[in-house]
C-alpha cells in the first residue's frame, strides 16, 4: 500500500493533482474558459504532435510545418468544390496525397541536408516555406476562403451554459494522433526503428536500421499528418496562402515547452496553453495581454526545466 | 584567389550597376503609384487605374501627351513603401502621385512626400495619424475619408435609419475592434466622435488574418451587456468566423454591423449574412448612372466586377488627376494644385468629388461611406437615404431560423 | 597576395564611396537598407561564433527603434545622441536577459529570445500613452532632413565600423575563446575559459548593435509601430543573408547581405508577379548547393586548389 503522501513526491502525480484542482476552479468560476481552453488546446496539439514527431526523431526543425497545413486546407476546399463533397471526406485522400507529397520533399531537398550544421536545415525549411506560400499565393490570389458548413456553428447547452460543439473534434483529433503514434512507435517495427533511430542514430545503424528508410517514412508521416489536419483546419478557419507561419511557431514553442522527443507532454502543454490564453481574454480589457501570457509561459516553462536539469 | 575575388567584386560591382540600369526609363505624363501588387486588392487597384487610363488615352490622353501608369510594390512594409516613393520621385520622376492604401505604410511615406512635395492625390489611408502628420502640406489632395469622418457619417447614418424604423435604438453600442493598427485607430477616432451621447464599449481581438479567429470570449462580453449594436472592424478572414461564432452561443444583438475593408466573395449568399450591415463607398446595386457606366467598362475589360469599392476608388483617383493636368492645361504645381482645387468630378461611387478642408488637411474629399445590409442574398443601400434602395432589416433574425 | 588583398579593398572602398554621385537616391536608399540589413546579419554572426543561436534580433532591433524615437520626442535631443541611447538601452537589456538566459543551450535559448522579442513587441503595443500603441508614431523630422548622402555616409560609416570590428575580432583572444566554445563547450571549460562571462559579453555587444541599427532605422524613416520595428523579418533576413553567405566570417554576412538584398530588389522590379517565389527558389538552391555559403564554398575551392 502506498502511501498518498509517498505517490505525492512524484512529479507525475503532483501535476495530476494540481490539474484536477485547477480543472474544478476554472469549472466553477469561468466555466467558458476550462471548454473554450480545451478546444484550443486539441487545435494547438494537434498541430504540434506531427512537428514532434520529426523533430524527436529526424531533428529537423520544419518551419514550413504550418504551410503543408494550409496546402491540406486547400486540397480539402477544391476535393469538396469539384467533388462536391464535405471537406472532412477529404481526410482520407489527403493523408494519402500528402504522405507522397512528403516522400518527394524528403527524397528532394531535405535528405541532402540532413549532413549539414542544423542552421541549414532550418534555412532550407524557411526557403521551402516561401515556396509553397508563394506558389499558393500565385495560384490562389491572397483572398481568404471559408466554407461554410452548418454543423461547424452547432452549439449544445447545458444548465446555463451555452457552448460550442464542433471545436472538440480538435480534441479528438489530438487525442487520435498522439494514441496513434504512441502505438505506431511501439507497436510496429517502423515505429520502434524510429525510436532507436530518435534516441541513437548512429547506433541504430550500426543495430541494422535502414536510418535513411525510417527518416523518410517519419518525414512523410508527418507531412501526412498534417496535410489531413488541413481539411479540420479549413472547416473552422478562414484560409489563405500566409495562415501557416503562426500556427508553425506555436507548435515550435509548444514542443520546446514539453521538450524534444516527449509527444504526450505536448497535450499537457497545449492545454495549460489554450486554458492561460483563454483565462487572460475572459477578463475584460486584457485582450491585448493573452499573447504576453503566452510568451511568459514558454519562458517560464524552459527557464525551470533547465533548472531542473541543472540541479541534477 | 585573385581570380575568385575579382570575380565577386566584379558581381558585387554590377549588381549594383544593374539595378540602377534596369529601372532608369523615362517617357509621356506619368502617374507614379505605389500600391501592394502581391495583393488582391493591390491588384484591383492597379486594374482599375489602367481601364481609367486606357479610356483616357482612347479620347487623346492630356495636354497632347500619352498617359502611363508607373506601378512599384510598396509590399504593404511602411519602408519598401517609403522606398518606392523615393524610387517614383527621383528615378521615374513622375509627374503626378495616385493610388496608395494602408495607412501603416503611408505614415512612412509622408516624410519623403514632405521632402519632394509633389503633387499628390492620395486615395488610400484612413487613419487621422496620417493626417496629423500633413499639416501645411499643401500640394497634398486626399480622397478616402478619414477614420474619425467616417465615425461622424457613421453616426448621422445610423441616427437617421433608426428614426425611421419605430422601436429602433442605438443608444449602446459594443465595438469589437482588431488589435492591430487598423482597428485600433479606426476605434479610436469612432470613439472621439461617438462619445458624449452613446454608451461606447470596446474590446480588442486578434484577427483571423494574423492567427487569431476566436472571438467566442469577446463575444460573450458583448452578450452579457446587452448592447442595441454590435459593430466589429477586422479583417476579410474575420467575417464567417465571427458570424458562426456569434451563432455558436447563441449571441444576436439587433443590429450586427461589420466594417472589414473587403467581403469575401459571395458573402451575401450566406445564410449567416442575413441581415448583417455594413460599410463600404460603393455597391454593385448603386443606380448612378456614373456607377453603372463603370461597372459595364470594367466587367468588360476583366471578365469580372471589382470586389469592392478600392476599384472605382481606383477609377476616379486616375480621373480626378488627369482632369486637373487637362483643366490647369501645364503640369507646372501652383497651376495643377489651383485646377485640382476645382475639381467636380461625377464619380462611380455616387458621390460628385469636391476638395474642401478637413481637420488637418485642405483639400479633403467627400467621399460617403454608405451603410449598406445583405438582405436574402442581395447587398443594399441604406444609407444616404436618397441613394438608399430599401429600408432595414431589423432586428436581426434569430439564428434557430438560418 | 597581399598586395591584391590591398587593391581588392581599395577598389571596393572607392566603389562605395563614389556611388552616391553615380546613382540615384533611389539605389542609395536600397544600399542603406541593404547595409543596416548587413549589420545585422554581421552581429548575429558574431553570437552565432559562440555557438548560440539567437532569435531575437527583432527584440533588440524595436527596443532600438522606441528609445531612439522617444527619447528624442521626449527630450528633445539630436537623433544620434538618441540612436546612442537606443544601443545603450539595447545593450543593459541584453545583459539582464543574458545573465538569466546564457546557460540555455540550442533550440532552447533560440527559443527563449525569441518568446522575448515578441514579448517586448505585445508590451510595446499596448501601452499606447508610452508608444503610441500599435498604429505607431511618425516622427516629428527625420534625420539630416532626409538629405539621402548624409544618410548613406552615416550607414556606410555604420556598416564599415562593423566590418572592421568583426575582422578585429576574428584575430582577438576573445574569437579563440567563442571559437573553443563552439567547438566543445565542456573541453573550453575545463581549459580554464569562463563561458558564461564571455557568452555574456558576446551577447551584450551584439544585441547593442542591432539596437543601433534599430535606432538609426527610425530615425532615418521617420515612422515607429510594433508591428514593423519588431517584425520577425527583422530576425529572418539576417539569418538568411548570414547563412547564405558563410557563417562565422566576416565577409560572409557582407556577401550574403549584398546579394539577397540586391537579388531581392531587381526580382522586385523585373517580376513583379512572382518575385517571392524566385527568391525563395534561390534560397533553396543556395542551401542545397553552397551548404558553406558562398564565401565558405570560395574559401575551400580556394584551399583545395593550393
Amino acid at each position: 500500500m502506498v502511501k498518498l503522501s509517498e505517490k505525492l513526491r512524484q512529479p507525475n502525480y503532483r501535476i495530476a493533482v494540481v490539474s484536477i484542482f485547477v480543472g474544478a476552479l476554472l469549472a466553477y468560476w469561468k466555466p467558458y474558459v476550462l471548454i473554450e481552453g480545451i478546444q484550443r488546446a486539441g487545435l494547438y496539439a494537434a498541430i504540434a504532435l506531427p512537428m514532434a514527431l520529426l523533430m524527436g526523431v529526424v531533428g529537423i526543425v520544419n518551419l514550413a510545418h504550418g504551410d503543408f497545413m494550409m496546402l491540406g486546407a486547400y486540397f480539402a476546399y477544391w476535393v469538396s468544390v469539384y467533388g462536391g463533397v464535405d471537406p472532412l471526406l477529404a481526410i482520407v485522400p489527403a493523408l494519402a496525397f500528402f504522405f507522397l507529397f512528403g516522400c518527394i520533399v524528403y527524397l528532394g531537398p531535405f535528405k541532402r541536408i540532413l549532413q549539414a550544421p542544423e542552421l541549414n536545415q532550418i534555412l532550407l525549411a524557411f526557403g521551402l516555406m516561401i515556396v509553397l506560400v508563394q506558389s499558393a499565393n500565385l495560384l490562389w490570389t491572397s483572398r481568404f476562403i471559408k466554407i461554410s458548413l452548418p454543423y461547424v456553428s452547432a452549439s449544445t447547452t447545458v444548465g446555463s451554459l451555452t457552448f460550442g460543439t464542433f471545436e472538440f473534434v480538435y480534441v479528438v483529433a489530438a487525442v487520435t494522433v498522439l494514441v496513434g503514434l504512441q502505438l505506431f512507435l511501439k507497436k510496429t517495427t517502423w515505429g520502434q526503428a524510429a525510436l532507436a533511430v530518435g534516441q541513437n542514430p548512429r547506433g541504430a545503424k550500426v543495430v541494422g536500421i535502414d536510418v535513411d528508410r525510417t527518416h523518410l517514412i517519419i518525414f512523410s508521416v508527418s507531412i501526412a499528418i498534417i496535410g489531413a489536419m488541413g481539411a479540420l483546419f479549413l472547416a473552422r478557419h478562414s484560409i489563405s496562402p500566409f495562415i501557416g507561419f503562426p500556427f508553425t511557431l506555436r507548435a515550435f514553442c509548444l514542443i520546446a515547452m514539453a521538450g524534444i522527443g516527449n509527444l504526450t507532454a505536448i497535450l499537457w502543454v497545449s492545454l495549460v496553453l489554450g486554458l492561460s490564453e483563454n483565462f487572460v481574454l475572459s477578463f475584460f480589457g486584457y485582450a491585448g495581454w493573452a499573447d504576453l501570457i503566452y510568451f511568459v509561459l514558454i519562458i517560464t516553462v524552459i527557464m525551470i526545466k533547465s533548472r531542473q536539469r541543472q540541479v541534477k | 584567389m585573385k581570380k575568385l575575388s575579382i570575380i565577386l567584386v566584379a558581381v558585387g560591382i554590377s549588381c549594383f550597376f544593374l539595378i540602377s540600369h534596369a529601372l532608369a526609363q523615362p517617357k509621356p505624363i506619368k502617374l507614379g503609384t505605389a500600391i501592394p501588387t502581391s495583393t488582391v486588392i493591390g491588384q484591383e487597384m492597379e486594374k482599375a487605374m489602367r481601364l481609367a487610363i486606357k479610356e483616357l488615352n482612347k479620347a487623346g490622353g492630356a495636354l497632347g501627351r500619352p498617359i502611363e501608369l508607373v506601378v512599384v510594390d510598396d509590399e504593404m512594409k511602411p519602408e519598401k513603401g517609403a522606398a518606392a516613393i523615393e524610387k517614383l520621385a527621383t528615378l521615374d520622376k513622375v509627374d503626378i502621385f495616385i493610388g496608395g492604401m494602408a495607412s501603416g505604410v503611408h505614415m512612412a511615406q509622408i516624410p519623403i512626400l514632405r521632402k519632394y512635395k509633389p503633387v499628390t492625390v492620395w486615395l488610400g489611408a484612413a487613419s487621422h495619424k496620417c493626417e496629423q502628420a500633413l499639416e501645411g502640406c499643401d500640394w497634398y489632395f486626399h480622397l478616402h475619408t478619414w477614420d474619425y469622418e467616417q465615425g461622424a457619417q457613421q453616426r448621422l447614418g445610423w441616427e437617421d435609419i433608426s428614426k425611421k424604423q419605430s422601436g429602433m435604438k442605438i443608444e449602446k453600442n459594443f465595438f469589437a475592434y482588431e488589435e492591430g493598427g487598423f482597428g485600433a485607430a479606426s476605434f479610436e477616432a469612432i470613439k472621439s466622435v461617438w462619445m458624449g451621447e452613446y454608451k461606447i464599449v470596446g474590446e480588442s481581438f486578434k484577427s483571423a488574418q494574423v492567427g487569431g479567429g476566436d472571438y467566442r470570449t469577446l463575444l460573450r462580453h458583448a452578450k452579457d451587456w446587452k448592447p442595441d449594436a454590435f459593430h466589429w472592424i477586422g479583417y476579410e478572414a474575420d467575417a464567417m468566423p465571427i458570424m458562426e461564432q456569434a451563432k455558436e452561443i447563441n449571441f444576436s444583438p439587433p443590429v450586427f454591423v461589420g466594417a472589414p475593408p473587403m467581403w469575401p466573395p459571395k458573402f451575401a449568399k450566406e445564410p449567416l449574412a442575413n441581415a448583417v450591415c455594413f460599410y463600404t463607398a460603393w455597391s454593385h446595386s448603386l443606380k448612378a448612372p456614373a456607377s453603372i457606366r463603370f461597372l459595364e467598362a470594367y466587367t468588360k475589360e476583366y471578365g469580372q466586377p471589382p470586389i469592392n469599392y478600392v476599384g472605382p476608388l481606383s477609377y476616379s483617383n486616375v480621373y480626378i488627376a488627369v482632369e486637373g493636368i487637362k483643366r490647369a492645361g501645364t503640369l507646372e504645381k501652383e497651376a495643377l494644385i489651383s485646377a485640382l482645387e476645382k475639381t467636380k468630378y461625377e464619380s462611380p461611387l455616387g458621390d460628385v468629388i469636391t476638395f474642401k478642408p478637413s481637420k488637418v488637411i485642405k483639400h479633403q474629399g467627400n467621399i460617403s461611406m454608405k451603410i449598406s445590409q445583405y438582405q436574402n442574398g442581395q447587398e443594399h443601400i441604406l444609407w444616404p437615404l436618397n441613394l438608399a434602395t430599401t429600408q432595414i432589416m431589423y432586428p436581426l433574425p434569430s439564428w434557430e431560423k438560418r | 597576395m597581399k598586395k591584391w588583398n590591398f587593391l581588392l579593398s581599395a577598389l571596393a572602398l572607392a566603389f562605395v564611396f563614389f556611388l552616391p554621385f553615380c546613382t540615384s537616391v533611389y539605389v542609395l536608399n536600397v544600399v542603406g537598407l541593404i547595409l543596416i540589413q548587413m549589420t545585422l546579419a554581421l552581429s548575429w554572426d558574431l553570437l552565432l561564433r559562440s555557438g548560440q543561436l539567437s532569435l531575437g534580433i527583432s527584440g533588440f532591433f524595436g527596443l532600438g527603434v522606441y528609445t531612439a524615437a522617444l527619447s528624442c520626442i521626449h527630450a528633445k535631443i539630436h537623433p544620434l545622441l538618441g540612436i546612442f541611447f537606443g544601443g545603450l538601452m539595447g545593450g543593459l537589456f541584453a545583459l539582464l536577459i543574458g545573465v538569466a538566459v546564457l546557460h540555455l543551450r540550442g533550440m532552447y535559448f533560440a527559443i527563449v529570445t525569441l518568446a522575448l522579442a515578441e514579448a517586448l513587441r505585445v508590451i510595446v503595443r499596448n501601452v499606447p500613452t508610452l508608444s503610441g500603441g500599435p498604429e505607431g508614431m511618425v516622427l516629428p523630422s527625420v534625420i539630416f532632413h532626409g538629405d539621402a548622402l548624409k544618410t548613406y555616409w552615416l550607414l556606410l560609416a555604420w556598416a564599415l565600423l562593423n566590418i572592421v570590428i568583426s575582422i578585429f575580432f576574428e584575430k582577438s583572444r576573445i574569437h579563440f575563446a567563442l571559437t573553443s566554445i563552439r567547438n566543445d563547450e565542456i573541453v573550453a571549460e575545463s581549459s580554464g575559459v569562463d563561458v558564461f562571462k564571455y557568452l555574456v559579453c558576446i551577447f551584450v555587444f551584439s544585441s547593442s548593435i542591432q539596437a543601433v541599427a534599430g535606432g538609426m532605422y527610425a530615425h532615418i524613416y521617420g515612422f515607429i509601430s510594433p508591428e514593423s520595428s519588431f517584425s520577425f523579418e527583422l530576425v529572418l533576413l539576417p539569418i538568411i543573408m548570414a547563412v547564405v553567405g558563410g557563417v562565422t566570417t566576416t565577409w560572409g554576412p557582407v556577401v550574403g547581405a549584398i546579394l539577397l538584398g540586391s537579388v531581392a530588389e531587381i526580382l522586385k522590379v523585373k517580376i513583379p508577379y512572382g518575385h517571392l517565389l524566385i527568391y525563395g527558389i534561390i534560397i533553396v538552391i543556395v542551401v542545397l548547393f553552397f551548404p558553406k555559403g558562398i564565401m565558405g564554398t570560395f574559401k575551400e575551392r580556394m584551399q583545395t586548389n593550393k
